[in-house]
């Protein structure tokens, strides 16, 4: 479950109300860091919510971490913060001591990875999964090419075979365990994202008057976010589903690969059925800068690509549900269990 | 804050046994010849042996009490049998409606008369409900109905008609929305009422209409000084609409939302194993995720329905994605099965794709077409 109501969700909730007000993410774009934010969240512990109590976190259960995940990606949180706690995890697992200060995670593929926050985040936990290992860089050491980025935490591919890891450890940790984790904490955020862009856009077009009455009158506007809602609660769902699953199997992680890639390939697809209306009912307002609606719908764009597109994963699962007997895949549809037992 | 939720609900070893049950039985009926699956079974393909015989295996009637012939289970019993009888294509729409929306009406309203004498062939897979909504100018329209229940000595006397009532020919009673005092001014929702009507009385016609691939399962059904006795009205006087709407928002979320073409799939999936090319691997990924969550959101709300609780907006949004779903299965299939040299089809496989594609046009229509549910939608919204 995403459960709002635990200690950590609800210390994070405060934290980012008090702290992560609507000019937060644009002040943080212009160039404000909120330290403030940040420093709130690492003097409360949060960051090291998933970390086991033997390496100083508090193992809080995975429930409510995500609850307070939910909570930053509807604030548009400027900091890393779901990019820390999944470092942090990793980290902890590897026995590597965690660092102080934000960090960000990265799969590595070939001597580069694709790194999110890279510009923001002190460290850079690198998962290897051919020599079964996780590697701490600092960010600054790994080598960026120039690009346009889609969204101010987007990744960017940073190469490290030049450079030196800070510490790194053989890991038992298989790459569907990490790929669940990571792909889990990304759906939730992107379910958060979703719902709080539908939220921006019915205040929208509730307010703002054309042909002399709101735009909510139209059915043609009332039609168009229907359908986004209907998405939004799919997407709600699909997290939901993911994070109960890595719940269940807190210590397997691996077994909750196959609900985490569903929602990966459900909410990566629903993206554009849902950022279409949201900018097309905003008009021309939509595509400022000036207003909201960007914090969302650009961290849904990037997140998205998240461990690759919607169309690798969708890919991904369909080749191993391609020589999966239909009894099997139904058992999967109906009950989760998509192994056969 | 949450606006969407859903509870995530483990599969219950108790109800995986029942499914293991359904499995076998509809394997062995299959393999017996017994049936010819379909898709769009639960509402096109009837057949009164074998509604006795899951009768008679006790899955209809699973959620009353044994007092009027139930089992004593709770809907989500009912749920897997219905979900494992729609992948299984099976011909259950005989029993269908009077098993989901007409017991459960007379339990709450119906006399124990009634009770004692109806239910119990309900559940024995015997006795068979339609629909009586529609009207010729009462679609979506639905307050717009005419169709008139007069006070007369000791009942009712009913005059007009009903259309698109499915399986209104092999059915003993029809449940219809009559208008039984005028409308209120412009207030159209009040003075009308809930009648069941059995459909053997002086006075009723029932004519088939053909669909389009030649199928005749609904039907026109006119009443003409049709005598209805007083304890045929179900619920409050003048109290249909709220009765009606109520329990339309909770059937809209069932299995049969998004799962009517799964036979189509399935049947598919059986010639296919092993033999999809890269993109429709992709395909069949994205769909079987889509299926998922759509499954869980489902069951979700089944739970909570359960619980006694009624999560009208999800229900509604369920059910557009749901019929969206249905509709994109069978053009995926149409798709994967390029994989496949067209002489390696096999003739089943022509046949159920053939009948989805033919059937697909009411499932964006039935229970509510998909602009009344985002209508409904968008007022949960706060945008009407």
């Amino acid at each position: 479950m995403i459960n709002s109501e635990g200690m950590v969700a609800e210390t994070a909730a405060k934290i980012y109300t008090d702290l992560c007000g609507r000019e937060v993410p644009h002040e943080a774009e212009a160039g404000q860091y909120p330290q403030a934010l940040w420093d709130a969240l690492a003097e409360n512990g949060l960051p090291l919510a998933w970390v086991s109590e033997d390496n100083g976190g508090f193992g809080a259960d995975y429930d409510e971490v995500f609850g307070a995940i939910w909570v930053s990606a509807e604030a548009a949180s400027p900091v890393p913060f779901a990019e820390t706690l999944i470092a942090n995890w990793l980290l902890d697992r590897a026995g590597v001591a965690i660092p102080d200060g934000a960090s960000t995670f990265a799969l590595l593929d070939g001597n580069a990875a694709s790194v999110p926050f890279a510009g923001t985040a002190d460290h850079v936990a690198v998962y290897d999964a051919g020599k079964n290992a996780i590697a701490l860089y600092k960010t600054a050491d790994g080598s960026a090419a120039d690009g346009q980025a889609l969204s101010p935490d987007s990744d960017t591919r940073l190469d490290f075979s030049t450079a030196t890891p800070v510490a790194s450890a053989a890991t038992n940790l298989s790459r569907r365990a990490v790929e669940a984790l990571i792909l889990t904490v990304r759906a939730v955020q992107m379910a958060s994202a979703i719902e709080a862009a539908l939220n921006l856009s019915i205040a929208y077009v509730s307010d703002r008057e054309q042909f002399g009455r709101p735009l909510s009158k139209f059915q043609a506007i009332q039609h168009q976010l229907a359908v986004a809602a209907s998405e939004s609660a799919a997407a709600t769902m699909a997290a939901t589903q993911a994070a109960s699953a890595l719940a269940r199997n807190a210590d397997d992680p691996e077994k909750a690969w196959h609900e985490a890639v569903v929602a990966k390939v459900q909410i990566g697809h629903s993206v554009e059925a849902v950022t279409v209306p949201f900018h097309q009912v905003h008009g021309a307002m939509g595509y400022t800068q000036e207003y909201d609606l960007h914090h969302y719908t650009r961290r849904l764009w990037a997140w998205r690509d998240t461990l690759g597109n919607e169309h690798r994963w969708s890919k991904l699962l369909g080749a191993e549900l391609a020589v999966t007997s239909p009894d099997q895949i139904w058992k999967g549809v109906t009950t989760g269990a998509w192994i056969a037992s | 804050m949450q606006r969407f939720n859903f509870p995530v609900v483990q599969p219950d070893p108790a109800l995986e046994e029942l499914r293991s049950e359904l499995q076998a039985f509809l394997k062995e009926e299959r393999d017996a010849g017994n049936f010819r699956p379909e898709p769009e079974c639960w509402m096109a393909s009837s057949d009164t042996e074998f509604s006795k015989k899951m009768g008679k295996r006790g899955w209809i009637g699973l959620t009353w009490s044994s007092k009027y012939g139930g089992h004593d289970k709770t809907a989500l019993e009912r749920y897997i049998v219905t979900e494992e009888t729609l992948r299984a294509g099976a011909p259950v729409g005989a029993h269908w409606i009077a098993d989901r929306q007409h017991a459960p009406m007379l339990i709450e309203h119906g006399t124990e008369e009634q009770k004692l004498d109806i239910l119990p062939r309900i559940a024995a897979g015997e006795c068979y409900f339609a629909i009586g909504l529609s009207e010729p100018g009462a679609g979506s329209d639905l307050a717009n109905v005419k169709t008139k229940a007069e006070k007369v000595e000791g009942g009712w006397k009913v005059n007009g008609q009903k259309i698109w009532s499915s399986g209104a020919h092999i059915s003993h009673y029809m449940v219809a929305i009559l208008r039984t005092s005028p409308a209120d001014g412009r207030n159209r929702h009040v003075g009308l009422s809930q009648i069941m009507i059995d459909l053997s009385l002086p006075g009723v016609t029932i004519k088939p209409i053909t669909d389009l691939s030649g199928d005749a399962h609904f039907n026109e059904v006119y009443f003409e000084d049709v005598i209805v006795p007083d304890d045929c009205l179900l619920g409050e006087e003048g109290g249909g609409w709220k009765q009606v709407t109520g329990e339309l928002a909770m059937e809209r979320s069932g299995p049969e939302r998004f799962l009517s073409s799964y036979i189509t799939l399935e049947t598919a999936l059986h010639q296919l194993q092993g033999k999809l090319g890269s993109d429709s691997q992709a395909r069949l990924g994205k769909l079987i995720a889509n299926l998922r969550t759509l499954r869980g959101m489902s069951w979700g709300i089944a739970n909570l329905l359960h619980q006694g609780v009624s999560p009208e907006t999800e229900a509604a949004l369920v059910k557009d994605l749901g019929n969206r779903l249905e509709n994109d299965l069978t053009l995926q299939v149409r798709a994967l099965l390029n994989d496949l040299p067209e002489e390696e089809w096999s003739d089943e496989m022509r046949r159920i794709l053939n009948i989805g594609i033919l059937r697909s046009p009411p499932n964006t229509l039935r229970g509510g077409t998909t602009e009344v549910m985002r209508g409904i939608t968008a007022r949960q919204l706060g945008l009407r």
